[in-house]
C-alpha cells in the first residue's frame, strides 16, 4: 500500500464546491483517471481519499491536501499527476504528488486567508485595529449541535488590509488550536459590521495551510 | 485579490452566490462540460427545475451533446433558480445567466425549454422573467430569443402556448440540423417561418396547423450520449446511463409516455455494451443504470447486463423497476449484485381493474413476484399503486391494503422481520392522447377520502406515502386545458406560486385564489370534461383515427390488449411507411 499526499488548487467554478463535493469530485476525478484507490472494508466499501482542513464553501484555494491510498502498482506519481490533472473537474488543478509508504496524519495548525470587502480602507483599517486592541472577541457560533460563543482572538492573528481595485483586501491567518479554530465567515463578519458595510466577502482565498505530521520537507509542513 | 478568480465570474454573480444556498447550482464547472465560445447560433438549453434535478435530465443531454459535438451551434445550459437566489437575482436586477458562459440567456438565438410535466409550468414563467425575456412570445421582438418548448409537455401545448413561440413535438433528434440551419436567417420573423417548416414545430400564432409527432428512428443505430456532464454538487442520480430502449407496447391504457413514444425501438446489445464502457470511463462511476420506459422489457437485457458486470469488478448494473409478471425470472437470472429494494408496481387493487387499465398482472404473479423478492434477500419491496382510476370504486381501494398486508405477511414469513414493505400511492389525473383522455377526473373530495380509507386499512409496519391531493388538482386542471389555462398559469405565477412539485413550495391556496382570479373554481376545473374538439388536436400523436376510443371501450368492457412486440399488432396506427418497430435480434 502507497500514501499519495496531492496538493491541489481550487478555483473558479469549484470554489463552490462543499467539502463532501470537493472529495467526491476528486474521486471520480481518480476513476476517471483509470487510478485505482484502495477500497474501505465493510459492506458499502468506498475508496480510501481525504482531503485536508475543510474549505467554506465560496473560497477559492491555492495550496490544498488530500491524501489517498494507491495499491502498490498505481502509476508513478510524475506519470500520474498529468492523467489527473487531464481528468480532473474544472477548478481543480493537481500540483503536486508525493508517494510515501507511511500513512501521514496531517493536522492541520494554521491557516491564512484573504478576502476583499466591498467597503472605504480607513473603515477597514479602524475595524482590524479594534480587532488588535480587544481583549476579546466573542461571536455565537449557531450550528446543528447548538450554539456557543466563540471568541475570535484566541484564534485570528496576523490581519492586514490594503487597498484593492474596488475595494480592501484583507488578509488574516486562522490558528487552529486543541479548543477549536475560528471560521473565516465569522471573522468576515466581524471585520464588515465594525467597518458598517454587508459581510459579503469577495474572492475568499486559502492562500496555505500549515499541518503538522507531514513528512519534513513536504509543502504543507511546517 | 485572488487572481485566480479575475476574468472569470463578474463580481455581480459573485456577490449573489455569497448569500445563497447551495451556490454550485448556478457555476457550472461539471466534468464533460462544453464551452464553445464565439460560436453561432447560440443556443440555450433549461429544465424548468431546480438544477439538482434538471441535470439528471437525460434528454437535455441528448441535445446538448449533439448541439455542441455536431452542429455549429454552442449549447448552453441554466436551471430554474431556487427561490431564494430568484429574489436576490430582482432585488439587484441580475438577469439569468448561463452555466457555460455566465452571458445573458435573453441574448442567446433559441430558448429550448424542456416541459417535464405540469407542476413545472410556473417555473417556465419564472425563467422567462428572470432572464428578462417578455412573458408573452406576442411581447418579443428581434432581439429576444425564440422560445421553443418540448419533451412530454408537447402532447398538450396549450397550458404554455401564450409563452412559447414554437413547440416541438415529439423526439427532436432526428431534427436538430434542421433547427440549426433555420436560426442562421437574418430576421426572427424569418427564423420562426423556417422553423415552421421543420417537421413537428407547432407554432402557437399559427395553430390550426397541425404538427405531426416525430419519431426517431435513428435510434437503434445512433450512439447514445457516452460524455454526459456529470455534475459536482450531490445530484438525484450519481450513475452512468445508458438509454436501451425507446417506447414501451405493453399499452397501459393510462401512460401517456406508454402511448406517446411508440413504437418500440432497441439499440443492439453490442452498442449498449460499448456504450456502457466509454460512460463508466467518462463518468467514473461505477454504476451504469439501462434506461428506458420498461427495460427489462428490452430484448437484450440479460446479455447487456452480464456484459457490462464483466467490463471490469465492481461494475454494478442498476435494475429499473420490475415487471411483475417476470420478475421471479429476472431477480433469479440477474438480481444476484442487487441490494436494498425492489419496486413492483401493480398500479391497482382488483384484477377487474388492472384489466380494464390493461396492467397485465394477476394475484398469483403479484405473489409468486413478492416471494422471489424476500427470497432472493432483498430488504425492502415498493408497492406502487394509483387511485383515482376511472372505473374503481371503494372496494378496489380497500383491494391495495389487501395486497399490502399479503406482501407484509410474505416479508414476515420469509424474511423473518428483515424486510420492509412500503407502498407509494398517486392519484391518478387523465392526460392527452391516452385512452382515458376524455375520462372524468375523481376529484378532490374523492381522493382526500380513498386516501383516509387507505390509510385507515394499511396493516400495521407498513409505510404508505400518498401524493398530495392538491398538486393532482392542479395538474389535473393544466393536463387537458385548452387556449385559456396559460392564464391559470400566469395568475398562479403571479401570486407567487413556483416549484409546485416540490412539496415545501407547493400551495394548493395559491392556485385555488388564481383560478378566482381567472374567474374559475380549481376543483372543478381539474374535474370538467375537456372542451371539444379536444384542445390536443392541434398534435397529431401518429394514431389510427378511432383508436383511443376503442380501447377506451375495451377498459369499460375489461378486456385487454395484447403488448404488440409480443403479439398481434393493435393496429394503433403508429407505424407507417418510414415509421416501424425496430427489435434487437
Ligand atoms: S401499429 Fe401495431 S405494431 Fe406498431 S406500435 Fe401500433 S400496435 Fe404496435
Amino acid at each position: 500500500m502507497t500514501y499519495w499526499l496531492l496538493t491541489f488548487a481550487r478555483r473558479g467554478s469549484a470554489s463552490y464546491l462543499s467539502h463532501l463535493d470537493t472529495a467526491r469530485a476528486w474521486r471520480r476525478t481518480f476513476a476517471r483517471a483509470g487510478i485505482d484507490l484502495v477500497l474501505s472494508e465493510g459492506l458499502r466499501p468506498k475508496p480510501r481519499l481525504a482531503l485536508g482542513l475543510p474549505l467554506p464553501v465560496g473560497a477559492a484555494a491555492e495550496d490544498e491536501l488530500l491524501v489517498a491510498e494507491v495499491p502498490d502498482l498505481a502509476p508513478e506519481p510524475e506519470v500520474a499527476l498529468p492523467t489527473l490533472a487531464a481528468a480532473a473537474a474544472p477548478g481543480l488543478e493537481p500540483l503536486a504528488v508525493l508517494a510515501v509508504a507511511e500513512r501521514p496524519r496531517p493536522q492541520a495548525v494554521a491557516a491564512d486567508y484573504e478576502f476583499g470587502l466591498a467597503a472605504d480602507e480607513g473603515a477597514v483599517a479602524a475595524a482590524l485595529q479594534w480587532f488588535s486592541a480587544a481583549q476579546s472577541t466573542p461571536v455565537e457560533r449557531v450550528s446543528p449541535k447548538g450554539r456557543r460563543i466563540v471568541d475570535l482572538k484566541e484564534f485570528v492573528t496576523d490581519t492586514w488590509c490594503r487597498a484593492a481595485q474596488d475595494g480592501v483586501c484583507v488578509g488574516f491567518t486562522v490558528r487552529h488550536r486543541s479548543t477549536g479554530a475560528a471560521r473565516p465567515q465569522e471573522f468576515v463578519s466581524l471585520v464588515a459590521d465594525q467597518a458598517g458595510v454587508e459581510a459579503v466577502a469577495r474572492h475568499l482565498l486559502r492562500r496555505r495551510v500549515v499541518y503538522t505530521g507531514l513528512p519534513a520537507g513536504f509543502a504543507g509542513g511546517p | 485579490m485572488d487572481s485566480s478568480h479575475e476574468g472569470w465570474l463578474p463580481d455581480e454573480l459573485g456577490d449573489l452566490l455569497a448569500r445563497v444556498t447551495r451556490p454550485g447550482r448556478y457555476v457550472g464547472g461539471e466534468f464533460n462540460l462544453r464551452r464553445k465560445p464565439g460560436a453561432s447560433p447560440r443556443i440555450v438549453l433549461s429544465y424548468p427545475d431546480a438544477y439538482e434535478i434538471g441535470i439528471s435530465n437525460p434528454g437535455l443531454q441528448i441535445l446538448y451533446t449533439y448541439l455542441n459535438d455536431a452542429t455549429a451551434a454552442s449549447a448552453e445550459r441554466a436551471y430554474c433558480p431556487w427561490p431564494d437566489m430568484a429574489e436576490l437575482m430582482r432585488h439587484h436586477g441580475v438577469a439569468l445567466w448561463t452555466l457555460e458562459s455566465f452571458a445573458p440567456v435573453a441574448a442567446c438565438d433559441l430558448w429550448g425549454i424542456h416541459l417535464p410535466h405540469e407542476l413545472t409550468y410556473t417555473n417556465v414563467l419564472e425563467l422567462l422573467d428572470l432572464a428578462g425575456v417578455p412573458l408573452h412570445a406576442g411581447e418579443r421582438g428581434e432581439g429576444d430569443p425564440i422560445v421553443l418548448g418540448g419533451g412530454p409537455g408537447s402532447a398538450n401545448p396549450w397550458p404554455l402556448s401564450p409563452f412559447l413561440d414554437a413547440v416541438f413535438v415529439g423526439e427532436v433528434e432526428g431534427r436538430l440540423d434542421a433547427i440549426v440551419a433555420a436560426l442562421g436567417a437574418s430576421s426572427r420573423a424569418a427564423r420562426l417561418q423556417l422553423l415552421a417548416a421543420v417537421p413537428g414545430v407547432w407554432l402557437p400564432a399559427a395553430p390550426e396547423r397541425r404538427a405531426r409527432r416525430q419519431v426517431f428512428m435513428g435510434f437503434s443505430h445512433t450512439m447514445p450520449v457516452t460524455e454526459p456532464v456529470v455534475p459536482v454538487l450531490e445530484a438525484v442520480h450519481d450513475r452512468a446511463v445508458v438509454e436501451v430502449m425507446r417506447g414501451c407496447t405493453a399499452g397501459c391504457r393510462f401512460c401517456q409516455a406508454g402511448m406517446w413514444y411508440r413504437p418500440v425501438r432497441e439499440r443492439p446489445v453490442e452498442l449498449v455494451v460499448e456504450a456502457a464502457c466509454e460512460a463508466l470511463r467518462t463518468t467514473g462511476c461505477d454504476e451504469v443504470s439501462l434506461i428506458s420506459l420498461s427495460s427489462c422489457d428490452y430484448s437484450g437485457i440479460e446479455e447487456a447486463v452480464r456484459r457490462i458486470r464483466a467490463l471490469r469488478p465492481g461494475v454494478r448494473v442498476s435494475l429499473p423497476s420490475l415487471r411483475i409478471d417476470s420478475a421471479a425470472v429476472t431477480l433469479a437470472r440477474l438480481g444476484s449484485e442487487q441490494r436494498g429494494s425492489v419496486t413492483l408496481a401493480p398500479e391497482a387493487g382488483t384484477q377487474e381493474l388492472r384489466d380494464a387499465i390493461n396492467k397485465g398482472v394477476d394475484d398469483e404473479q403479484f405473489a409468486t413476484a413478492v416471494r422471489a423478492t424476500f427470497e432472493a434477500g432483498f430488504t425492502g419491496l415498493k408497492l406502487y399503486f394509483m387511485i383515482g382510476l376511472p372505473g374503481e370504486d371503494d372496494a378496489a381501494v380497500a383491494a391495495i391494503a389487501d395486497m399490502a398486508t399479503a406482501a407484509a405477511s410474505a416479508a414476515r414469513a420469509i424474511a423473518h422481520g428483515r424486510a420492509r414493505v412500503s407502498v407509494a400511492v398517486s392519484s391518478y389525473v387523465p392526460k392527452a392522447h391516452t385512452p382515458f383522455e376524455t375520462a372524468a377526473f375523481a376529484g378532490e373530495e374523492v381522493l382526500r377520502r380513498r386516501q383516509t380509507l387507505l390509510r385507515d386499512l394499511m396493516p400495521r409496519g407498513v409505510r404508505i406515502s400518498c401524493h398530495d391531493v392538491g398538486a393532482s388538482v392542479v395538474e389535473a386542471a393544466l393536463a387537458r386545458g385548452g387556449p385559456r389555462s396559460g392564464e391559470l398559469i400566469e395568475a398562479a405565477w403571479r401570486r407567487g406560486a413556483r416549484f409546485d412539485g416540490w412539496t415545501e413550495w407547493f400551495d394548493v391556496e395559491l392556485w385555488r385564489a388564481a383560478a378566482t382570479d381567472v374567474g374559475v373554481e380549481l376543483n372543478a376545473l381539474a374535474c370538467a370534461a375537456p372542451s371539444q374538439p379536444l384542445p390536443w388536436q392541434s398534435v397529431d400523436a401518429g394514431f389510427e383515427e378511432g383508436f383511443l376510443t376503442l380501447e377506451a371501450g375495451r377498459a369499460a368492457s375489461r378486456q385487454r390488449t395484447d403488448d404488440c412486440r409480443r403479439g398481434r399488432c393493435g393496429a394503433c396506427g403508429v407505424c407507417h411507411d418510414d415509421v416501424s418497430m425496430d427489435l434487437v435480434g
